[in-house]
């Protein structure tokens, strides 16, 4: 990087960082003040303001302990799946890839149902069976694909293709061995549900994530140099072996675990990489916070949308996230290609 | 949540310990067979919320919902301001039950395996909710009527061959850990699921094989579908129940709901199952 450019890129991330956090402040605004029981929000923003001595202990309960940790789960979730979207494309130079691409989340769907059928909680138990599930099947890719060929694009990409599918035969074949009420709970993780957000469970996992944001930023450089090609990459003074297999390790870590506590919220890993990329052009240094950012924003706008639209109940956010999102990422393509 | 009644300490019926107020008034109800429990002790004034379906007594349905059996709404649940909430232990999420507990509502878990079960849960939730002698009362009243039904089929010659269908395609029935299947037993049939799968599936040709003198169909498949599973049956002859016009819908909110109901599910299930006993109906003639 030449002198001449730092100040511009510094003064690009601050101006994109600057409008998306405004962006997501007024997300979380609206996040906690519309919920099941109505929305108000001169009444958030008293509660907001004022804290629990205000007359209403109630709504004070509702905003801090439900909707609260909710939203802030939306965006971890949001984030980590918009950033492992970003780092899969750059990784498999494949503007399909997704963060599910490598059977992350087919993985962690079969460790759910084992724990699911086999009564164990939500949290821990199903969460780290879901983990186990991820990571077991993450381990196995590697093995596949062992050696040089992990090196090679395709062979990771079919790995996973591959991969994916026998997890969804094995799924399937789970479920239809399945007969009573459990199958609902199975159907609700598989769908993508935020609903069971609990305040330890939140803090527990931003902890665990935010080093992988971080991570993933200092190595946002390297992305940029790998999309030039792996000898251009190689003359830069880049080590493609540990920069791809760390940047593979981090991001695979931080989907399986939200995965795990969520199950698999589809699109928002394939939809807003690509958005923000046509939005902000191609520079990973601020697409690395930018997905972070708007990808969190997006999500608590979905998830917003699911728990509201439904008169009665809710719907999983993953149903709002895919409805929402492939039609914007069609009409986001048409657009760029014109 | 804020209100510092006289509170007192007791084991639910999963074994956790609770501090529950002396007199609840603002109750939850997390199923509909708990909502039918709290109408039947005369305490549905207290009731401030119910889950999604709590459609009998038909006043039940016009409470506030605070989402469904399994999925139920945190928030609506909080906002309802509870004092005591009742959730059953395999039907509603554990997590939601831990998080209450996390925010400092109480929830009694009930959780009735047999009909003797139900009962003790209807017992206990009288003693919770400050109900005791009208708890005793139903029960008493509800013993006897299960105590005529047995004196009754008693006397039956034969236990007819029971096939309990509660689901078109695939076929499900139901099996032993099962209400239906204690109801079966007791109203003189024989229960042609019974195993330990509590809902084994069959195929067609199974059915045919154990050749049932009754088959009863829930309306848990609704609208008109009965039609066409008794038509589906009427194809094959061989089956007993087919050649004596014996296919006969259920309402499966009666039989799957352990609540006080479970006893007119009895005798419901005992007329169908030996129609010979009730001409004239002695059940009708005591009443």
């Amino acid at each position: 990087m030449t002198d001449m450019e730092r100040p511009l890129l510094l003064k690009r991330l601050c101006a994109v960082s600057t409008l998306l956090v405004i962006l997501l402040i007024a997300a979380i605004f609206l996040g906690v003040s519309s919920g099941s029981t109505g929305s108000g929000i001169r009444q958030t923003l008293r509660t907001l303001l004022i804290g629990p001595s205000a007359a209403d202990p109630m709504s004070y309960t509702i905003i801090w302990q439900i909707r609260f940790p909710r939203v802030i789960l939306a965006i971890l979730v949001g984030g980590t799946l918009s950033l492992g979207g970003l780092v899969f494309q750059a990784l498999l130079r494949n503007p399909l890839a997704e963060p599910f691409i490598l059977g992350i989340s087919s993985g962690a769907g079969i460790g759910a149902i084992l724990g699911i059928l086999a009564g164990l909680p939500r949290f821990p138990g199903v969460t780290a069976t879901a983990f186990a599930g991820s990571m077991i099947t993450l381990f196995l890719l590697f093995v596949m694909s062992s050696g040089q060929t992990l090196m090679k694009k395709d062979t990771l990409l079919l790995s996973g293709v591959m991969v994916n599918a026998f997890c969804a035969a094995l799924i399937t074949f789970l479920m239809s061995m399945t007969q009573d009420s459990r199958l609902h709970n199975i159907l609700f993780w598989l769908m993508g549900d935020l609903s069971t957000a609990d305040p330890r469970q939140v803090g527990i996992l931003a902890l665990a994530l935010i080093p992988c944001f971080v991570l993933l930023f200092v190595l946002s450089n390297s992305m940029n140099l790998l999309l030039m090609g792996r000898d251009l990459a190689q003359t830069m003074g880049l080590n493609i072996k540990i920069t791809t297999l760390t940047l593979l390790l981090v991001t695979s870590f931080m989907v399986s675990l939200t995965v795990s506590l969520c199950g698999p919220v589809g699109f928002v890993g394939l939809v807003m990489p690509h958005l923000l990329r046509l939005v902000f052009g191609p520079d990973h240094r601020v697409l690395v916070p930018a997905c972070i950012l708007g990808g969190g924003t997006y999500m608590v706008l979905c998830d917003l949308l699911a728990r509201t639209l439904p008169e009665q109940g809710e719907m999983p956010a993953g149903v709002i996230t895919a409805i929402v999102g492939v039609p914007l990422f069609i009409i986001l393509l048409k657009r760029s290609s014109r | 949540m804020g209100t510092a009644a006289a509170a007192r300490t007791v084991t639910d019926e999963s074994g956790r310990h609770l501090s529950v107020p002396e007199d609840p008034r603002r109750v939850v109800s997390f199923a509909p067979s708990i909502t039918e429990i709290i109408f039947v002790l005369g305490r549905q004034d207290r009731l401030k919320g119910v889950s999604r379906f709590s459609d009998y007594p038909p006043e039940a349905g016009q409470l506030p919902s605070v989402g469904s059996y399994i999925h139920l709404d945190v928030e609506r649940i909080v906002a309802s301001e509870p004092d005591l909430c009742f959730a059953t232990k395999d039907g509603n999420p554990k997590d939601v039950v831990s998080r209450l507990a996390a925010l400092q509502i109480p929830v009694y878990v009930v959780d009735p395996r047999n009909l003797e079960g139900v009962m003790e849960t209807m017992l206990r939730m009288g003693d919770v909710l400050d109900a005791a002698p009208k708890a005793k009362a139903v029960v008493e009243e509800m013993r006897s009527r299960i105590d005529r039904v047995k004196a009754l089929v008693a006397k039956a010659p034969s236990r007819p061959r029971v096939f309990f269908q509660i689901e078109i395609s695939p076929i499900v029935s139901v099996g032993e850990q099962t209400f239906v299947n204690e109801l079966i037993e007791m109203a003189g049939g024989t229960n042609l699921a019974k195993g330990p799968a509590p809902y084994p599936r069959f195929s067609r040709e199974q059915v045919l094989a154990l050749a049932p003198d009754v088959i009863l169909v829930t309306s848990m498949a609704r609208g008109g579908r009965f039609e066409q599973v008794r038509e589906e049956w009427a194809r094959w002859p061989s089956i007993p129940a087919v050649r004596h016009n014996r296919i006969l819908m259920v309402d499966s909110n009666l039989f799957d709901r352990p609540g006080p109901r479970l006893v007119i599910a009895l005798e419901i299930l005992a007329r169908l199952i030996h129609p010979e006993l009730f001409v004239p109906d002695p059940l009708e003639k005591k009443k």
